[in-house]
């Protein structure tokens, strides 16, 4: 458990001074919510309503993009500078080696969902009742399990370039087919057709029926509880196969 | 003391149907300082990777401690210079060396680590990253003593390090042994294994070709020679008179007839013995008053022996 909390800290020290990750996950959803709700905005009806709703897509945006590169990237580059050669050979397990990971990931979500949060309410005042921020919060959490392991799909290549070429290929039709961007019911009937069986979209779904004063649908957790086992499956295997090789 | 710290036992690797390594079988005694020596692809580095548990054998055993080489008793007990690991990005030097000391139950004081990492105390709080490829290598070197361990895996450690770096280390390792330490290192620098090792095992091309004392090695495969002049110039002056031709016929039949040459070589005036045994050929040379003159006795180095075995171990495929 101690190795476990030591694991998780550096982790965290190592995102927090990652330039890419301050830029992708808390700047660059930040701008787009402030262009999104404040520069073009789409005239919708219910303007406050939308500027919550916004407030999720770009959150589960954030954590989606560094559930799937920051995670992904960063293995396949500690693997290609032989650092997981390395600490094969000490005592770290494995196991504390990708718990740490995701344990200190986890906690960095945290933090960029209160970052997110807190800038929603600076520039729309975005107020909901307590019991949806929170409940929005542990969604977007609890729904980044499937991303993080695609992210470790991910970080069975061999090559950073591929990886990270993938990854952001993967990572931005999933943002913009999944509805995060515009809503699904503004693009053609079957884009929409797709975007209902990804796993972004029941993912920003769950968040976005929350701060509507819902529960999150059933076939939306199920959806992702699937991708995750799937995602978990093809990990393992590809790194079984490595293995063998 | 009398139980090997390491046995491989009829181990073979195999890639797809590339042989590797070849059904070797070895023993390495604790406190021993072993140099796996041969050249590129020679299967060195995957000899060590299957001591370390890295790679798996296809057939035959390893054990380490009498344990799996992954087993987490070997891991607490054993420190790993591998070649090709840069730093992990990200942290300072301190925290990736408190980071890597969390991993073992007793772990050297983390000053001892900072120190052995040669590194000035104003570098110690800089990124690992931005440190220059020597220093990343001695950083690493330092992280293998971290868990205090009681065997040390360098795989090729020297490689891309200036002279003087190179130096320091050979002389930690040296620390090391005294300290009771089993080092176990692969190289291709020939002059290493002679000078650091206490025993060499030679691998070339999966197979061991010879182990053994650096002396032994050397006595085993080396070329002596004693070369010398003929002193036939003595008598041809500028003339080259017909007494001088026979003289130098003559001595080039003494030559010929004296016993163990292996082989005779001349080269302008001087001519060149191979010998198993310096002294008896010496003895004859002087007893049968061959009339020679500035003789040397040479005794090949490690590193021309090596090339001859390397040669021989050709012509035999």
């Amino acid at each position: 458990m101690l190795m476990l909390l030591a694991q998780s800290r550096v982790e965290m020290l190592r995102m927090s001074r990652n330039v890419y990750f301050i830029f992708w996950s808390l700047m660059m959803p930040v701008a787009f919510y402030f262009l999104y709700t404040r520069i073009f905005t789409t005239g919708t009806t219910d303007s406050e309503q939308w500027n919550a709703h916004y407030l999720m897509s770009m959150t589960c945006f954030s954590i989606m993009g560094s559930s799937i590169m920051t995670l992904g990237i960063r293995l396949v580059q500690e693997r290609a500078q032989g650092w997981v050669a390395y600490l094969q050979v000490t005592p770290l397990p494995n196991s504390i080696y990708f718990g740490g990971k995701m344990v200190g990931q986890t906690i960095m979500h945290l933090f960029s969902i209160i970052v997110i949060f807190t800038a929603g309410f600076l520039i729309n005042g975005v107020s909901l009742p307590p019991a949806q921020w929170i409940g929005s919060a542990l969604w977007i959490l609890a729904g980044s399990l499937p991303f993080l392991a695609l992210g470790t799909c991910i970080g069975t290549f061999r090559r950073v370039d591929t990886a990270s070429g993938l990854s952001n290929a993967l990572y931005l039709s999933l943002a913009l087919l999944g509805g995060m961007w515009m809503p699904l019911d503004i693009m053609p009937s079957w884009l929409r057709q797709i975007g209902n069986w990804l796993p972004s979209h029941s993912f920003g779904n769950g968040a976005w029926v929350i701060i509507a004063g819902g529960v999150p649908a059933l076939r939306d957790i199920l959806l992702l509880a699937a991708y995750l086992v799937g995602f978990m499956l093809l990990s393992t295997y590809i790194r079984n196969k490595q293995r063998e090789a | 003391m009398s139980s090997p710290v390491i046995k491989l036992e009829q181990v073979s690797k195999r890639y797809g149907n590339k042989e590797v390594v070849n059904n070797i079988s070895l023993e390495i005694k604790r406190g021993s300082v072993v140099a796996i020596l041969g050249p590129n692809g020679a299967g060195k580095t995957t000899t060590m990777k299957m001591m370390l548990g890295l790679s798996t054998a296809t057939s035959g055993l390893v054990t380490v401690m009498g344990q799996k080489p992954n087993h987490k008793q070997v891991r607490q007990k054993t420190g790993v210079m591998l070649q090709d690991v840069s730093v992990m990005d990200g942290l300072t030097v301190r925290e990736i060396i408190r980071m890597v000391r969390s991993y073992y139950p007793a772990p050297l004081h983390a000053d001892h680590i900072e120190e052995l990492t040669g590194l000035p105390p104003a570098d110690l709080n800089k990124r690992a990253e931005k440190l220059s490829g020597g220093q990343k290598r001695s950083l690493n070197f330092a992280l293998a003593m971290a868990g205090n361990p009681d065997i040390l895996f360098f795989d090729e450690p020297t490689v891309g390090l200036d002279s003087e770096t190179r130096r320091h280390f050979w002389e930690r390792v040296r620390q090391l042994a005294q300290e009771g330490k089993t080092v176990i290192f692969t190289t291709h620098y020939l002059h290493e294994a002679d000078q650091a090792a206490d025993r060499i095992i030679l691998f070339n091309r999966g197979t061991i070709v010879a182990d053994g004392t650096p002396g032994n090695i050397k006595a085993g495969i080396t070329i002596r020679t004693i070369s010398f002049s003929i002193t036939h110039s003595m008598f041809a002056n500028d003339d080259v008179s017909i007494t001088g031709m026979a003289a130098e016929a003559d001595v080039r039949a003494q030559i010929e007839d004296l016993p163990d040459v292996d082989g005779i070589e001349y080269h302008k005036d001087r001519c060149i013995l191979h010998t198993k045994n310096t002294d008896v050929l010496l003895r004859h040379l002087i007893e049968r008053r061959i009339p020679v003159s500035d003789i040397r006795i040479e005794t090949g180095q490690l590193d021309d022996a090596y090339a001859n075995l390397m040669d021989t171990l050709k012509e035999e495929i």
